[in-house]
């Protein structure tokens, strides 16, 4: 009785997901089979699913004279060491904010997490004046420092969420034993603390991986990044889709992967048994 | 093998004093207990003897050195945390010998020390184990364990056994004891429970509202309450209360004005006088059924528990509670009669204190040695 119950909300579950799943899932399936057609087969009338794949695209983004691995470093770099510094910075300030006893401390936590809520519009043009009188412009640290204005906060504001959700007993525990606070945090807190370490930097990671605004007003010959690359190939001339999809499957593979990764890291999993 | 020494501690948190001016001796290999309501300090007080938190003032010391200004690694200690605190992402050996490992103790000592403690406490087996794969009572043993090897001036346990189920819970506190004797450590622990403060202290500290109420032993505190916090604390079921009058007080006792007559409760009278209002406690085991007794009730409810009946009486706009026989007859609603022993009775003065007994019960002031204590 229960199953025939139940036996319709269910069938609903599995046809709503089974819509959200083709609603995602379409656009980047469609945009990764495209990269490997010729133009002649993206562009056709009818779309074709079978046909023979080719890497032209791929090759030529590597291989012209306007190569590919510029971009793909000035992003890895950029969004790499601003997620570095945000995650490090972020684990110690989140640490503080979650065990320290102030008044006001939830004011502050919240100021914080606000800086984060501005849209990049309106913080764009302050920052584009400061960094020119900084000399930050088409510089490395220029789009570094505009990333971390945005992740910094997040990741303060995440870690200290990862941290409250540690007992501080362990903390006590270890310094009852013997440790430092130092030692405390190195070999009780941090190893506790990966989970929440992975998923901050993996969320700052796409944060920078993906920004368009900040790159295409601060960086310039030297520092431009991938998505300033794809809409390069958006010319008065024509859109060159084979190589524009390419560069998509490139930006977009990474993330995806990285994305899935994050939900085997979940916090549960690793403090189960710590207490009770 | 330590002492340990409390000076008028105070702890302040932003304005309110949650411990206001505790004195407190624990004699070398003691078992203290702190006992009293949740929100009485009385993890506080654990917590600063830890190191955890700082005294706002007083001194706290340990082997007659004062240690306010010493960190909580450098005090010698170990603690049970009631969590238990295991460090999730280390095996059961690493978790009870991480101290060693921080101490730089070579890796076959530290073994040794963990496989000794282990022993004791029957982890042998599972000293590969992550604490998630243990039950509750193996993660409690885990944590004692952790607090064994470091062989601590003193073990403190806060509130060790309160996440366990009920038959675990006497198992280890029977354990407790057992290691109690079998290490001859001085230990504190706090707890909510009277009765493992009971069954566990040489010596227990009563604490309400940040303030010790009375200091002493088990039996002392039973049949010596200090005051009407601690005779309603102490024992179970509670005592009983009615509220009397004095009619005569001299140095042989008190005379009180109850409804079939008066009685002369052996206490000494010093500071009252005639017509003075006191509060009368009686404990439920100290009531007895009698059908010539001055005192009436209807009972309520009924709970036999096999051995011992609990009878819960409406006596005027109170509640009391009489423990009888296992095998008495009566049925709810009935009027009963009962009396009680003016020996056993406590008489309490309006600001709650109570009135000295003229005579020191005979097992008030036994130390658990003289108690037979338990033999390994």
């Amino acid at each position: 009785m229960n199953t025939s119950k139940r036996w319709l909300p269910h069938t609903f579950k599995i046809a709503l997901l089974t819509l959200l799943l083709l609603w995602t899932l379409i656009p980047i399936i469609w945009m990764v089979l495209s990269s490997f057609k010729s133009n002649d087969i993206i562009t056709a009338g009818t779309p074709r699913v079978f046909f023979t794949p080719i890497l032209e695209h791929y090759t030529s983004l590597f291989s012209s004279g306007n190569s590919l691995w510029p971009y793909l470093l000035n992003s890895l770099f950029i969004a790499g060491v601003s997620t570095l510094i945000a995650v490090v910075l972020g684990c110690m300030a989140g640490f503080g904010l979650s065990r320290i006893r102030i008044k006001g401390k939830q004011h502050l936590a919240f100021w914080i997490i606000s800086t984060r809520m501005a849209p990049i519009a309106a913080v764009i043009v302050p920052l584009y004046l400061l960094f020119r009188y900084l000399y930050l412009l088409d510089t490395h640290a220029g789009l570094i420092v505009a990333y971390l204005s945005f992740n910094l906060p997040f990741a303060i504001w995440l870690m200290t969420a990862f941290f409250d959700d540690l007992p501080p007993d362990l903390e006590e525990a270890a310094m009852i034993d013997g440790a430092t606070k130092l030692q405390a945090f190195r070999y009780v807190v941090l190893p506790l603390m990966t989970p929440g370490l992975v998923t901050t930097a993996i969320l700052c990671f796409i944060f920078a991986w993906n920004d368009y605004a900040f790159a295409q007003t601060f960086s310039g010959p030297n520092t431009q990044t991938i998505p300033i690359a794809a809409a390069q190939l958006l010319t008065q001339t024509g859109i060159d889709w084979g190589k524009l999809l390419a560069i998509g499957t490139i930006v977009v593979c990474p993330m995806a992967i990285a994305g899935l990764l994050v939900k085997r890291w979940l916090v549960k999993g690793l403090t189960l048994g710590a207490v009770k | 093998m330590a002492t340990l020494q409390l000076n008028n501690i105070v702890k302040d948190f932003g304005g309110t004093q949650v411990i206001k001016g505790v004195d407190l001796e624990v004699k070398d290999r003691e078992f203290v207990v702190f006992v009293g309501p949740s929100g009485c300090g009385k993890s506080t007080l654990m917590r600063m003897i830890a190191g955890l938190e700082s005294a706002t003032s007083g001194d706290i010391l340990i082997d007659g050195e004062r240690i306010n200004d010493v960190g909580p690694a450098d005090r010698g200690l170990a603690m049970v945390f009631q969590s238990y605190a295991l460090y999730p992402h280390m095996s059961v050996e690493d978790n009870m010998g991480f101290s060693m490992r921080l101490a730089k103790v070579p890796t076959a000592e530290r073994r040794e020390k963990v496989l000794a403690a282990a022993r004791i406490l029957q982890l042998e087996e599972l000293l590969d184990r992550k604490p998630r794969a243990l039950s509750g009572g193996q993660r409690q043993r885990v944590a004692i364990g952790r607090a064994i090897v470091r062989n601590p001036s003193i073990f403190l346990f806060d509130e060790p056994l309160s996440n366990l189920d009920a038959a675990l819970r006497v198992q280890m506190r029977i354990e407790l004891a057992r290691l109690h004797e079998e290490l001859d450590a001085t230990m504190i622990y706090v707890t909510h429970d009277q009765i493992e403060a009971m069954t566990m202290a040489d010596k227990i500290v009563v604490l309400q509202g940040g303030v010790v109420e009375q200091i002493g032993s088990p039996m002392a505190l039973y049949h010596h309450p200090a005051n009407l916090f601690v005779a309603g604390f102490i024992g179970s079921p509670k005592m009983n209360f009615l509220d009397v009058e004095i009619r005569r007080a001299d140095a042989e006792g008190v005379d009180v004005v109850l409804p079939g007559g008066d009685c002369r409760v052996p206490v000494e009278g010093d500071g009252v006088s005639i017509g003075d209002k006191l509060t009368l406690g009686i404990r439920p085991e100290h009531l007895k059924l009698d059908d010539q007794g001055a005192l009436t009730g209807k009972i309520l409810v009924i709970e036999r528990l096999g051995g011992t009946t609990s009878l819960y009486l409406e006596k005027g706009d109170s509640q009391w509670i009489l423990v009888a026989d296992g095998d008495v007859t009566s049925r709810v609603h009935d009027q009963i009669r009962f009396s009680f022993d003016p020996a056993c009775a406590h008489l309490l003065k309006g600001n709650g204190d109570a009135l000295p007994h003229r005579h020191r019960h005979p097992l008030a002031d036994i130390d658990r040695k003289e108690n037979g204590g338990l033999s390994v």
